[in-house]
């Protein structure tokens, strides 16, 4: 589910483009880790063939198909790290070439899907994968990284006070559920498929518990249920918890301090104000990025 | 197919082709800040932004119905949450998302036709993005429409061979045969990606793509820039104001 701009609203989807730059940063420079450029090409053509996989349908039902969206199964063969670049990769050419999900919704959407998606698809290959059940593993990383996304980017549209009556929420939900045990099922017909065709193409997860996936993928779905009740029940999310709280209070002397009396001042527009802090504090964010990145 | 129009459309010559990426990246980004947390006189804003990306088209001499209906991508998913929205009672907010993100389609929609895409992703650079991201979005790119055709192919030989026929399969085996399918483009990008390295390798790969023409800013950079991003600012302060 891709969200397109004017959807979200600002603090929503300021607050995760300023997420995504460094945890995209930090993933990019795990992939690279131990690999040399060959890595480059690949991942790149990978990208291409999750892209080329949609036109690939799967029967379900009658009169209906289904396509593989991939996350669960990049992370399967390339690994978490290089599975969340390629995602990444893709959301962005999605964004700018096929006008796909937005721009300023970009962090939202790789967030979504590219590190939160992927984390939570490769989870129970990563604890399972090793044992005999380790097709059920796979089928489950397949429908959660479906379903980790999909709630996530509900979540995010509720917060940003998109209106959705029980109903459509109830029949969403459904649709959610029903995507992702068909990603489920296509991702570990296609992991069985592979592993016919050459055995090594499929990564064994490492030996031992690597603490910090689980954790954050753990931390990846706990996020993504808790998101949907908390949005669904409190309409207008954020506005309602600032005003529970008093953050809004604080955020407007926050902004207004380095602008005192904005909002009478030059031209007129509170929001140049916000728009301008918000312009360092991006600013700042592409700094961190540039040193966490730009290593090679 | 989509992006091969857009790609043809990128290598025009106009004058707004001949700025420098980062400019136009600029433009639009702030083209879509101001967008994005407008609230008030949104009919209002939302012709001016219009008319501006419609002259924006004229003046890079695209064709401009097909640049309209192009953007008109994101309608769909859109609709069925303005419906929405309508149902709950709050036609407003679904005709702003309508507007919105039909605007911001439009304006992302301009920078890549007129911008080809490697330059478009040296501009991010630019901008701190990480290179290694970057190179494989490039790669991504470039052989995106390699494997689709591949992909293409072999649907035509799945339905050739009978795929859509259900009496002859049952709906598992149909499953099984496509999954098969998949596994084996897999392969075959694995493979193709392996052979894309030796290549680069034989070719002395330094590890990042050179590149040919250097970016520098000339005085219609700096104009563009100027202009690109005080015309939004001004148009909803203006706005506002009169209101």
């Amino acid at each position: 589910m891709h969200i397109p701009d004017g959807f979200l609203s600002t603090p929503v989807w300021a607050a995760l483009d300023a997420a995504a730059p460094p945890i995209v940063g930090y993933v990019v420079r795990v992939a690279q880790r131990g690999f040399d450029d060959a890595k480059v090409p690949l991942l790149g053509v990978m990208g291409a063939f999750v892209f080329a996989a949609q036109m690939i349908n799967f029967p379900v039902g009658i009169g209906t198909s289904g396509h593989l969206v991939g996350g669960a199964l990049l992370a399967c063969t390339l690994g978490p790290a290089a599975a969340c670049v390629v995602m990444s990769a893709i959301l962005a050419i999605q964004a700018l070439v096929f006008q796909d999900g937005g721009i300023l919704a970009l962090g939202a959407n790789v967030i979504n899907m590219a590190i939160v998606g992927v984390l939570a698809g490769y989870l129970p290959y990563h604890l399972w994968g090793r044992s005999r059940g380790r097709r059920a593993a796979i089928f489950a990383g397949g429908a959660l990284s479906v379903a980790v996304s999909a709630l996530l980017a509900l979540a995010e549209l509720l917060i940003s006070g998109v209106r959705m009556p029980a109903s459509v929420l109830g029949v969403s939900l459904a649709l959610f559920l029903v995507s992702a045990l068909i990603e489920g099922a296509i991702t570990m017909t296609v992991m069985g498929a592979l592993e016919a065709i050459q055995p090594n193409f499929v990564r064994q997860p490492a030996a031992g518990g690597r603490y910090a996936l689980v954790a954050a993928g753990l931390a990846a779905v706990l996020l993504a249920a808790g998101g949907v009740v908390f949005a669904s029940t409190a309409p207008d999310g954020i506005a309602r918890l600032a005003r529970q709280t008093g953050i809004s209070g604080h955020a407007r002397t926050l902004i207004s301090t380095p602008f005192k009396n904005y909002e009478a001042s030059w031209l007129g527009a509170g929001w140049l104000a916000q728009a301008g802090a918000g312009l360092v504090g991006l600013a700042l964010v592409g700094g961190v990025c540039a040193l966490i990145g730009r290593k090679r | 197919m989509h992006h091969v129009t857009l790609d043809r459309w990128s290598r025009g010559a106009s004058a707004l082709h001949r700025r420098d990426p980062r400019v136009k990246i600029a433009a639009v980004l702030v083209f879509l800040v101001v967008l994005a947390t407008a609230h008030r006189e949104l009919a209002w804003l939302g012709a001016a932004l219009f008319a501006v990306l419609c002259v924006a088209a004229r003046q890079a001499r695209l064709p401009l119905a097909g640049a309209l209906a192009r953007a008109g991508v994101v309608l769909p998913f859109t609709a069925v949450f303005a419906g929405v929205s309508w149902l709950a009672g709050d036609p407003a907010r679904g005709a702003a998302l309508v507007m919105k993100s039909y605007l911001s389609a439009l304006a992302v929609l301009l920078l890549v036709s007129t911008t080809p895409l490697p330059l478009l992703l040296r501009g991010f650079e630019m901008t701190g993005a990480p290179r290694f991201l970057l190179m494989v979005a490039q790669f991504l790119y470039r052989y995106l429409f390699v494997v689709s055709e591949e992909a293409q192919h072999m649907r035509k030989a799945a339905l050739a061979r009978g795929a859509t026929l259900g009496g002859l399969a049952g709906n598992a085996a149909r499953f099984r045969a496509a999954a098969g399918a998949l596994a084996v483009l897999f392969a075959r990008s694995y493979a193709r990606a392996e052979e894309i390295h030796r290549a680069m390798l034989a070719r002395s790969f330094p590890g990042y793509f050179r590149p040919l023409i250097e970016l520098h800013f000339h005085g219609g950079d700096v104009m563009f820039l100027v202009l690109g991003v005080l015309t939004p600012v001004a148009l909803r302060v203006l706005i506002e104001r009169v209101a």
